[in-house]
């Protein structure tokens, strides 16, 4: 499959110590292809893959113009459109031009604009704790299997220790204690308050428990890598270890690094979701899908649209990231190509 | 290189030393024990004291069997290993258990060309990027002259310059192979450590980059230390061979001497192994030495002589006192209570 050079006069050809002429003619002709463009080049021809990566742009595009899409239609997502509510809390309308997924029942935001926003707090926690992970992950894998030694064994040791904590338990504790921590007691907190230590305190929870699993694959790749002789040949040649680490390793981790990236986003957006449905995520007034499902879950029988927009959105993305990811995988791995 | 050069690079020299000398060099290996508190660590010995001089320009092979410690010795020599006993000598200067920093400049001068072409290139780097990573580690050229010196380098190993853009898996075997020398070349060391450079490749291929080696080794006057079981490629390439066998060398010479009048029943065992051509012209096949049993555990070798569980001239010296490698006839070492030239001819014709 791959083209392999002629061997140019092989035989006899004339030891030669003087400075070759390249010949600017064909500087083209003479380019190699990394395996990571091979392995991008078969994911541009993979159909569901371009598919799903222009589903998720669609959505980081939402994202990031939510505000301009709300001004589009005309509204925003804190409003309370009381006037279109009635006494029991029901809302008046259905969809309308005006609200063009109809309003929430009790407090008449509008869906649309929540809908919006809401893909917000899903894709900068899912993107952030993703980076964050993954960083941390390499790093520690990289130092623990390349050093060995006690180094790799304490690290090896926290890595397992992180892996054995009960992690929902933790989810739901971390973050209260840091509200305690943070604003005082819950009587006299701020809302808007509360709301950004509740972001970041899931932030810190989700990052805390996700690197370890990348950290352990990355480490045994690396234990295997470094027996490969093109380390010893860097370290013949007197390469100082950091660039080992990072320019000789590092380069053959990419497949793994970029599979593992693009599988954990899409399961950190749906823990995002679930533990904010749970009451334990992102609180009021951050508009988020999580906290949209918990509040529709009561109104279904009389509303269900209010149900169905979060969860369309959370299942079209997550869908589309885990084909993408599970494509992304194929091409790195060609031997797991169905 | 010039004198400024090699004064600015930081290497020391003794004057009149040897290029390269391995003094009663030792590499034991821990195994972990069973025991609790690592109460059981066995040492595997796989060199035991090996003691080799190099002179410059000059190739010395290193013959001998699967685990014998000949790959250990040439990570030994590279300083990929830090040896747990002996001195290791470049120029006088013992380099055995120098750390990272001090080594640097020495790291130049010995390279090292690895038996594996497939695993030996880094997959993610270009041919460009393997080849110049000594210039660029030692700052040997500037930055403008890297390329030109790397298609240098291709040109010389007998590659097509223009490829420097490719990567590994575009190359057969044999070509890796030489993009593997041109590295090792680019950082113009004064000694290469070959460990097997040909044993992965086959045969048609083997002989065109011995003919590479050897030419290199007549044009750029590079001291060889070149490992191999091939007793033919061996002879082929090297001036002085030195036999080992379990962690020790057991003789070392001239070649000529040592292929024709070995004095070891090892080396005399070795050379009879070797394929004999006449045979299918009708010579009588010669008189082949077979041992029995196996080779001794590297963990725990028997007393005195390690050759004489296997050795058909073994006495009860043998077993209590350890020979000394010494000189029995014409500028041949060896180290045998009873060495003497074979009894009849043993050695297969030269092909």
């Amino acid at each position: 499959m791959e083209p392999l050079i002629d061997d140019p006069a092989l035989t006899g050809k004339p030891l030669s110590s003087e400075p070759a002429t390249p010949s600017k003619t064909s500087p083209n002709t003479a380019k190699g292809k990394s395996p990571t463009r091979i392995a991008l080049s078969r994911l541009r021809r993979d159909k569901v893959a371009m598919v799903s990566l222009g589903v998720f742009l669609l959505f980081v595009f939402i994202a990031i113009f939510a505000p301009l899409l709300a001004k589009l239609e005309g509204q925003d997502p804190t409003t309370l459109n009381i006037d279109l509510i009635d006494r029991n809390g029901y809302p008046l309308i259905g969809i309308t031009g005006d609200h063009w997924f109809g309003i929430e029942p009790r407090l008449g935001r509008d869906l649309f604009a929540r809908w919006v926003y809401g893909a917000r707090p899903s894709l900068i926690v899912a993107g952030l704790v993703t980076v964050i992970t993954t960083i941390v992950g390499v790093t520690v894998g990289l130092i623990a299997g390349f050093a060995g030694g006690w180094v790799d064994r304490v690290l090896s040791w926290i890595i397992d220790f992180i892996l054995s904590l009960p992690y929902l338990l933790f989810a739901i504790a971390v973050p209260a204690v840091l509200l305690t921590i943070f604003v005082g007691t819950a009587e006299n907190a701020d809302a808007q308050q509360v709301a950004q230590v509740r972001f970041f305190s899931l932030i810190l929870v989700l990052s805390i428990f996700g690197w370890a699993s990348l950290a352990r694959l990355i480490r045994g790749e690396v234990l295997s890598l470094r027996e490969r002789e093109f380390v010893q040949a860097a370290r013949v040649l007197g390469v100082p270890t950091h660039k080992v680490l990072f320019k000789e390793l590092l380069p053959n981790l990419v497949g793994p690094i970029i599979v593992s990236a693009s599988i954990a986003l899409p399961t950190y957006v749906v823990t995002e979701a679930g533990l904010t449905f749970l009451g334990v995520g992102l609180v009021e007034p951050t508009p988020s899908w999580g906290l949209t499902i918990s509040t529709a879950v009561t109104f279904y029988r009389a509303h269900p649209i209010f149900l169905w927009v979060p969860v369309i959105g959370i299942t079209i993305l997550v869908l589309a990231l885990s084909l993408l990811g599970d494509a992304i995988r194929d091409a790195f791995d060609p031997r797991t190509r169905r | 290189m010039t004198d400024a050069t090699a004064a600015k690079s930081g290497v020391r020299k003794v004057e009149g030393a040897p290029l390269l000398e391995l003094d009663d060099v030792k590499m034991h290996f821990r195994i972990k024990g069973d025991g609790i508190l690592a109460l059981g660590n066995k040492w595997v010995q796989a060199v035991d004291g090996v003691s080799l001089t190099l002179q410059p320009g000059e190739t010395l092979g290193l013959v001998g069997e699967s685990g014998c410690g000949k790959s250990t010795t040439a990570r030994l020599i590279t300083r990929l290993l830090e040896p747990t006993g002996g001195q290791i000598r470049f120029q006088g200067v013992d380099i055995a258990h120098m750390n990272e920093r001090q080594l640097r400049p020495y790291r130049r001068e010995i390279q090292l060309i690895f038996q594996d072409p497939y695993s030996s290139l880094n997959p993610r780097h270009t041919v460009g990027t393997i080849v110049g990573t000594a210039l660029r580690t030692h700052d040997m050229v500037p930055k403008s002259g890297e390329l030109k010196r790397v298609q240098e380098l291709l040109e010389m190993v007998g590659l097509n310059p223009e490829h420097y853009n490719r990567y590994p898996h575009e190359f057969s075997g044999g070509q890796r192979q030489r993009i593997g020398i041109a590295r090792a070349l680019a950082a113009r060391p004064k000694v290469i450590v070959a460990d097997e450079p040909v044993s992965a490749l086959d045969v048609s291929i083997q002989a065109q980059v011995m003919n590479l080696l050897e030419n290199l080794r007549k044009e750029l006057g590079i001291a060889f230390v070149f490992i191999a079981h091939d007793l033919g490629v061996v002879r082929h390439f090297c001036d002085r061979v030195a036999v080992m066998y379990l962690g020790r060398v057991v003789e070392e010479g001239p070649r000529d001497e040592l292929y024709e009048k070995p004095n070891h029943p090892y080396t005399q065992a070795l050379l009879s192994a070797v394929p004999d051509i006449g045979v299918v012209r009708g010579v009588p096949p010669k008189n082949r030495i077979r041992l029995v049993g196996d080779v001794p555990s590297p963990v725990d070798p028997p007393s005195g002589c390690r050759f004489r569980t296997r050795c058909w001239k073994a006495e009860e010296i043998c077993a209590t006192q350890d020979p000394a490698l010494l000189e029995h006839t014409e500028k041949l070492h060896t180290a045998c209570h009873f060495a003497a030239p074979p009894t009849e001819s043993i050695v297969a014709e030269t092909v």
